[in-house]
């Protein structure tokens, strides 16, 4: 496991969102979702990842279904809503322009101003 | 939100599933991160440990998931629930009083809003129903505030108002319908072919009337209501064209009204068209309404009823320049109304409504009281219990959640027992003649009632949870704490609340009963009141001569004296009569009469006067008292020269100064050429003629019948015993003579005029009940408080005593409190009793606003019943032992 950073708070959520985005996954395989698209740099402790689905399933953000899994055992996948990917899309962005901002910001040199 | 709601309502309906998912998903997790550390090399236990142990705790973990889901608050709701239930169930005595009290007054208010729903509130079933109205001719000066239209009206108005889109006339009446040998007498409506237009609701099957068939001797058509049709028809789809006998002749089925129609509160279930020749619709007849003629109209969309109001104004005026009638009329404060239909239909009642609405209100105002203060002396006995727990952290929030949930629970158990003694209370209304209110009857319990209670019932519970909730959480809290005993201090602001909950409820319950000993006082100087003659002993009954079978003058004065001679030789029958329109009858139409000789002085309005039609003996059959010359008799009818008969009032007006024998007089307001006069013969005493309470003294002329000769006509026996017999002799007299011809409505005349008191009956009764149960909610409230004052200063009293209180002072002491209270209670109650009774002053009659007696009277009743409720308390602290008392906590 490389170099881990620490999750930012209002992040996990998105992380989420983004993981299921593409294809349909079971809380477990979110995590190492998330894992494996952040070059495992970030790390979800296990015990928020529960509460955090269940809230966004709440907010009909994600949906989720019962299905097999690989080893053909019953398990819960989730999938993004239309109202989801409508966030994602719109914390991408808000993100994006918070992140080149801060980075400019962060990166400035004395000269510039 | 709403998504939010969804979700949260998904959960629940299947909360058993949630978990078990729940369960199993947590499971899975694990199980598959346990797999995985397996396989990079961990052995199997220390797997899954580590995998527990990253997750979290379980129990937390899921508790937080369903947090998530919004689950937590329905937990929390569920806990409270059952904390309130069980407190409830552990005081029953408190929990039966306060359900009781609450299923009382909420069904007294839900009995009287079901009332005012059907009869005030709901519109009636018409589309658009706002935009009907109806117009009347007022004639105030001459004492005729309403006379309906007339048929020359209608046909002056129709199509010439641009503010209607719809203008039509109508007009109740009876038939006789069916086959010989099982005909029976319906009410009916004639109404102008656009009566149903403007109605908004056209025939189901068939169609309206046509012009043509308003004119007399034209095909005779019928149409028919859902019901008539389902029931004589069985339902015959084919049934236009088909026909019925109406008065032994046949009609044309041309149209059947959908499900449900019902024109206000007619039982009609057959319209036919309104009949009229060419010279009743000449400006001639254009004031010759009766109160018979109704007309309604349906304004356009957007035109006010202000605009329509003086369309009518400007015709009227400009139709006046051509009447020779204009002057007499303006003098009569001649106007034509415009009001909308529901309000005028619903008008006579309306007050009542709202006046027993008001009484019903208060009743549940002293209810609420009375809980407020249980509750409170409830929550005092836990305050020690609530400053723990309070202590221990629960929240301000959790506090009031608490007490909300309890009272919210309480009210909702009211609530239902109100439902259920509102229903019982509308079938009990039922009794007191609620369905001859107009639209009465559209009462029943339906959803609106039911969505009503629930309403009230939450409200209710909300506002009783506001004084528990600002008891528990006033800052002095902990003081109880501090306080050894167990139920903690007596707050002094708690206390204040306490009695002054006592005297609003003892004003309230002093206001309610002085109204309704206003009521009661009415009813019975109302009673009392003399009709003008002697109805014991008299027998009426309602005959309606078919037209066709009679005619004219000769068949129809054929038929009273056939029956006049019939009853002659009857044993029981002392003399027997009949007459165009009984008093009490509920139909006496007033008309014009000119005396010959007599010039109205200037600024003097004409008068309208009751004119009757008399035939058979007919005063001495009702009683009337003879003051001067003679009755009208039998032979009045047969010979030509015309007389007539005056009442006291009438001959007292035109002839003060006497001499009225001999006098001359014209039907109708003019001497026309050809006229005939009347010449008085008799004079007989005034009697009331709409009710017993009638104020003015309009006068009245009797005619023979043969000058009037009416269809409808009213026979009146006298009998030597109880009345009710003869009813079967009356009917089998009618039969030998017609055997066609139905005998409706047979009822003593005492009965007659005590139906005529049911709109000052019924309410002072039920303000009555109301008042009784009003009266034994305050004195369970008094007895309750002072019981628990007693209670929480038992300690003191027995140091008293220990230390040589007598128990004389010991009463006196608690006594003085009782009569303060009931002081402060009296003198706001006959604050509000002055308020009340001048808001309720149409209601009285020949008693003042402000009654003394019934102040003086209700004041001895509140007193003793509050004192009674006090002294038995009292007694029991007298007789505390100093001993028991100190032992005691």
């Amino acid at each position: 496991m490389g170099k881990t950073a620490e999750l930012l708070p209002g992040t996990l959520d998105m992380l989420i969102l983004k993981a299921v985005s593409q294809q349909a996954h079971h809380g477990y395989g979110i995590l190492l979702r998330i894992r494996q698209i952040s070059g495992d740099a970030l790390e979800i402790p296990q015990g928020s990842l529960y509460p955090a689905l269940y809230r966004l399933e709440h907010q009909r953000l994600i949906a989720a279904e019962w299905g097999q899994s690989d080893n053909n055992r019953r398990a819960k996948y989730y999938t993004l809503t239309a109202a989801g990917r409508r966030r994602l899309r719109e914390e991408t962005e808000g993100w994006n322009r918070l992140a080149s901002a801060m980075s400019a910001a962060l990166n400035s040199t004395p000269g510039e101003a | 939100m709403l998504n939010r709601l969804r979700s949260l309502l998904g959960v629940l309906t299947s909360r058993r599933d949630f978990e078990a998912g729940m369960s199993a998903e947590l499971k899975f997790h694990i199980e598959q991160y346990a797999a995985d550390l397996v396989r990079s090399g961990v052995s199997p236990v220390e797997a899954r440990r580590r995998a527990r142990m990253e997750l979290g705790g379980l129990n937390s973990l899921k508790d937080e998931c369903r947090k998530a889901r919004g689950l937590t608050l329905l937990d929390d709701l569920g806990r409270d629930l059952r904390h309130a239930v069980r407190m409830l169930r552990k005081s029953p005595g408190f929990t039966a009083a306060a359900l009781l009290t609450l299923g009382l007054c909420l069904g007294a208010n839900l009995t009287i809003f079901a009332v005012i729903d059907s009869i005030l509130l709901r519109p009636l079933p018409f589309p658009d129903a706002g935009r009907l109205v109806t117009i009347f001719n007022t004639y105030p000066k001459a004492g005729v505030d309403r006379d309906g239209s007339s048929i020359a009206n209608y046909y002056e108005r129709r199509g010439r108002i641009p503010a209607f889109s719809s203008l039509s006339m109508y007009r109740f009446e009876t038939a006789i319908v069916g086959e010989q040998g099982s005909m029976i007498r319906e009410p009916v409506v004639l109404v102008s072919p656009e009566f149903f237009t403007t109605l908004g609701r056209d025939p189901a099957m068939g169609r309206v009337f046509a012009e043509s068939e308003t004119a007399f001797d034209t095909d005779s058509v019928v149409i028919l209501s859902d019901g008539f049709w389902r029931q004589n028809f069985h339902a015959d789809p084919q049934v236009i064209g088909r026909r019925i006998r109406v008065s032994g002749s046949p009609f044309t089925v041309v149209g059947v009204l959908p499900p449900g129609f019902r024109f206000l509160s007619s039982e009609a279930r057959l319209y036919f068209p309104y009949p009229s020749r060419l010279e009743d619709r000449s400006s001639l007849q254009r004031h010759s309404g009766g109160n018979v003629t109704q007309i309604i109209a349906r304004l356009r969309p957007g035109v006010a009823l202000a605009q329509a109001q003086s369309q009518i104004d400007a015709q009227n005026s400009a139709l006046e320049l051509q009447d020779p009638q204009a002057k007499m009329m303006a003098d009569a404060g001649f106007r034509s109304i415009v009001t909308p239909l529901h309000a005028d239909h619903v008008a006579s009642i309306r007050p009542t409504l709202l006046l027993l609405q008001a009484g019903v209100l208060a009743l549940l105002l002293i209810g609420a009281v009375n809980l407020v203060n249980l509750l409170l002396i409830r929550a005092a006995g836990r305050a020690k219990e609530l400053a723990v727990r309070q202590a221990l952290g629960a929240s301000r929030r959790h506090v009031v959640c608490e007490a909300l949930v309890e009272t919210v629970l309480l009210t909702l158990g009211g609530g239902l027992l109100g439902l259920a003694a509102g229903a019982g209370g509308i079938r009990l209304l039922a009794l007191l003649g609620g369905d001859r209110l107009p639209l009465g009857n559209y009462i029943a319990p339906d959803a609106r009632l039911f969505a009503a209670a629930l309403a009230a019932s939450l409200m209710l519970g909300v506002l009783l949870a506001a004084p528990l909730a600002w008891f528990h959480l006033r800052p002095g809290l902990g003081n109880a704490l501090q306080s050894e005993s167990r139920t903690g201090t007596a707050g002094r602001a708690a206390q204040a609340l306490r009695h002054g909950f006592i005297v609003a409820q003892i004003a309230l319950a002093f206001v309610l009963l002085s109204g309704s000993a206003l009521l009661g006082l009415s009813l019975q100087r109302a009673m009392s009141v003399s009709p003008g003659f002697e109805p014991n002993h008299v027998l009426t009954s309602q005959i309606t001569l078919p037209g066709r079978s009679y005619p004219d003058t000769r068949t129809r004065l054929a038929f009273v004296e056939k029956l006049m001679s019939a009853f002659g030789g009857r044993p029981g029958i002392v003399s027997a009569g009949v007459v165009s329109n009984l008093p009490f009858s509920g139909h006496n139409g007033k008309s014009a009469a000119t005396v010959k000789g007599y010039t109205r002085p200037p600024g003097e309005s004409p008068r309208g006067h009751y004119s009757y039609s008399v035939g058979g003996d007919y005063f001495r059959a009702m009683g009337f008292s003879l003051i001067a010359g003679r009755f009208l008799g039998e032979e009045d009818s047969r010979r030509s020269p015309r007389v007539c008969v005056v009442d006291q009032d009438f001959a007292r007006y035109y002839w003060p100064k006497g001499g009225v024998i001999g006098q001359q007089l014209f039907q109708g307001s003019q001497m026309g050429p050809g006229a005939e006069a009347f010449r008085v013969v008799g004079v007989v005493g005034s009697v009331k003629q709409a009710g017993l309470t009638d104020a003015a003294a309009q006068g009245a002329v009797y005619y023979p019948y043969s000058f009037q000769p009416a269809t409808d006509m009213f026979v009146v026996l006298r009998s030597a015993a109880a009345p009710e017999n003869l009813g079967r002799t009356l009917r089998s007299a009618v039969r030998q003579i017609d055997a066609e011809l139905p005998v409706n409505d047979v009822r003593s005349m005492d009965a007659r005029i005590s139906d005529s008191l049911l709109v000052r009956r019924s309410p002072a009764l039920l303000a009555g009940f109301f008042s009784v149960i009003a009266l034994l909610l305050t004195a369970i409230g008094t007895y309750g408080v002072l019981s628990y004052a007693i209670a929480q200063r038992r300690r003191e009293i027995g140091v008293r005593m220990a230390l040589g209180a007598r128990p004389e002072q010991i009463r006196r002491h608690f006594l003085t409190l009782a009569l303060r209270l009931l002081a402060g209670g009296a003198v706001l109650g006959v604050l509000g009793a002055w308020f009340a009774g001048r808001a309720m002053r149409a209601f009285l009659f020949q008693v003042p606003a402000f009654s003394l007696a019934a102040v003086a009277a209700v004041t001895v009743v509140v007193s003793a019943v509050s004192l009674a409720a006090c002294l038995l308390p009292a007694h029991r602290a007298a007789r505390t032992s100093p001993m028991e008392a100190i032992a005691d906590d």
